[in-house]
């Protein structure tokens, strides 16, 4: 039986009285993808940098590939996962082409001046994956934050990770930016079977291409898997009184027109009791 | 021309001018990268506590001026924001501390121990052996480490989060650019003295910077308008008779200028011509 590609066992960070992260329980596979919500400062971003290691987890510990992450195995276990943190204003004004941005993404960049040709090929692959090999060539300065996102993410798949973690990956992208960048990370889950954990603020635009939400505020208040309900009380627990504009978008999204009109009242908050659903990802747009 | 190549004051100033520039402008795209640009003015005016300490206590002025700007540049890599100070407040805190130092000390040597306005300003033209011994001896580890780290540097200052998530040592690094950025920091210091060492430090990756593509073409623009302020400076100095690193650092502005402007020209006319 193969063995999870990631699994948290009860994972606390921050000091015991003011616990930033408590007792997460988490399981991934190969080749699911899981959204990660929450409100501000739920602690979203300190899960993801515990799973790749910039931080320690002062309570459990993490599994990857079966294995547990300790000392002597980090250096090798970590170097299937890569981390897309959250865009920086200093990384639109270096001047770097973007074949070389993907470079940097290469496990042994920064032990020689030059690359081997070799790695040319991989290079062009990460490009032509995200879409982004007519523009190889071109001055990342010159790209839209969209297409800069692109280059990123073929930085993070030129060394092929088995899973992969983003940070807020559409914030400052369009609708249509953001729904191009979730499908294909959607495809990639589907076809190079890679386990994606990605935060996002806002379910609505998610819910389509996960296989499951997490509902995250300082612990797991749900982990919703695809077609669940999210019970109201998870939203009210999560985002108290202003849980009404979170679960009504996740409401709409997600769901057919009809669907909203007998799980709504009229005001579009959703029915008392009612839950609302993580919709089903295989709507699959069919351009951008 | 020839006259200038006939003074053996020129000449022996045109080497170790010439070594200056090749680090300084090979180091500026690091500091332009990493945004150092404040730095390297803090731990320039630093120097000067090192300076004092050299001439009270009789060390070689050199050596002991670059183990401060070390210590200094290397303090100041230690302090992060977690620790309650910013980088850019820890560096006007130590520039000042350390600038006020040096005055203390050297207020109380002679005129003959030091020469001030040679320290402030710089004189490449009063290099002695020693001197250039010991720039050589500084210039080489310098160029050796940026050989050894540019790349993960250049990447860092891409991306720190997604290196450091990666693998790569990056406080190390961050730490061992700092020392460096510190220890070039006085080898400018002969040429263009403790208060205009940043300009040789900034201006030709700033000049360099809209042109360049990548690491290596920054580096060779920016390597190729340094020695060529530097030279042209140099000779300007001595047709008209001005302070030699007041100079340099007036044509690498101008060529800033330049550089910025034909920028802005050529874009524009490409944007006409789209239109």
């Amino acid at each position: 039986m193969t063995p999870p590609a990631l699994r948290l066992n009860h994972v606390s960070f921050g000091p015991r009285q003011a616990r930033i992260l408590d007792g997460i329980d988490l399981q991934l596979e190969a080749g699911h993808f899981l959204g990660i919500v929450g409100p501000n400062g739920a602690g979203k971003s300190t899960l993801l940098h515990i799973i790749c290691g910039l931080l320690q987890p002062s309570e459990g510990h993490i599994d990857l590939f079966g294995e547990c992450l300790s000392r002597g195995s980090r250096r090798r276990l970590l170097g299937q996962i890569r981390f897309l943190p959250q865009r920086q204003e200093s990384m639109s004004s270096m001047p770097v082409k973007v074949r070389n941005v993907v470079a940097m993404g290469l496990e042994d960049y920064h032990k020689a001046l030059w690359h081997p040709a070799r790695h040319g090929e991989r290079i062009a692959q990460a490009l032509e994956r995200t879409g982004m090999a007519a523009q190889a060539e071109q001055d990342f300065r010159s790209l839209s934050g969209g297409q800069q996102q692109r280059v990123r993410l073929a930085r993070a798949l030129v060394s092929s990770p088995r899973i992969l973690l983003l940070d807020e990956p559409a914030a400052a992208l369009d609708a249509r930016a953001q729904a191009s960048l979730y499908r294909l990370l959607r495809e990639l889950c589907d076809e190079a079977g890679m386990a994606v954990v990605m935060v996002e603020h806002d379910i609505a635009a998610i819910s389509d291409y996960v296989n499951s939400v997490a509902c995250l505020n300082r612990r797991i208040h749900h982990h919703a898997m695809r077609g669940e309900m999210i019970p109201e009380q998870v939203w009210r627990d999560m985002y108290g009184e202003h849980m009404h504009i979170v679960a009504h978008d996740a409401h709409c999204i997600g769901c057919a027109p009809d669907q909203h009109a007998n799980e709504h009242h009229e005001n579009g908050h959703p029915a008392n009791g009612q839950p609302a659903p993580v919709p089903h990802a295989d709507r699959q747009e069919t351009s951008e | 021309m020839s006259g200038f190549l006939a003074s053996e004051v020129m000449r022996a100033a045109l080497g170790p001018a010439t070594l200056i520039a090749v680090v300084a402008s090979s180091m500026s795209v690091m500091v332009l990268a990493h945004r150092l640009a404040f730095l390297t003015v803090g731990v320039s005016h630093a120097t000067l506590a090192g300076l004092g300490i050299a001439v009270v206590l009789s060390l070689p002025l050199l050596p002991t001026a670059a183990v401060t700007a070390v210590i200094v540049a290397l303090l100041l890599g230690v302090i992060s924001p977690q620790r309650g100070m910013n980088e850019d407040a820890a560096t006007g805190v130590l520039f000042a501390g350390a600038m006020a130092l040096g005055i203390v000390l050297l207020s109380g040597a002679s005129r003959h121990e030091v020469d001030l306005f040679g320290l402030l300003f710089g004189n490449i033209l009063t290099i002695s052996e020693q001197d250039k011994f010991w720039l050589l001896c500084g210039s080489l580890p310098v160029l050796a480490a940026l050989f050894w780290a540019a790349r993960p540097w250049w990447a860092m200052a891409f991306d720190a989060a997604s290196m450091r998530a990666m693998g790569l040592p990056v406080q190390g690094y961050r730490l061992l650019l700092y020392a460096v950025v510190g220890l070039t920091v006085v080898m400018c210091v002969k040429l263009a003295g403790i208060v205009l060492t940043a300009g040789l430090l900034v201006l030709p990756a700033a000049s360099a910077w809209l042109w360049g593509r990548g690491l290596l073409s920054m580096w060779l623009i920016s390597l190729a308008l340094s020695l060529a302020g530097t030279w042209l400076g140099l000779y300007v100095s001595y047709v008209f008779d001005l302070p030699s690193g007041a100079t340099v650092v007036l044509l690498l502005c101008a060529v800033f200028l330049i550089s910025r402007s034909a920028h802005w020209l050529v874009h524009h006319r490409k944007a006409g011509q789209s239109h």
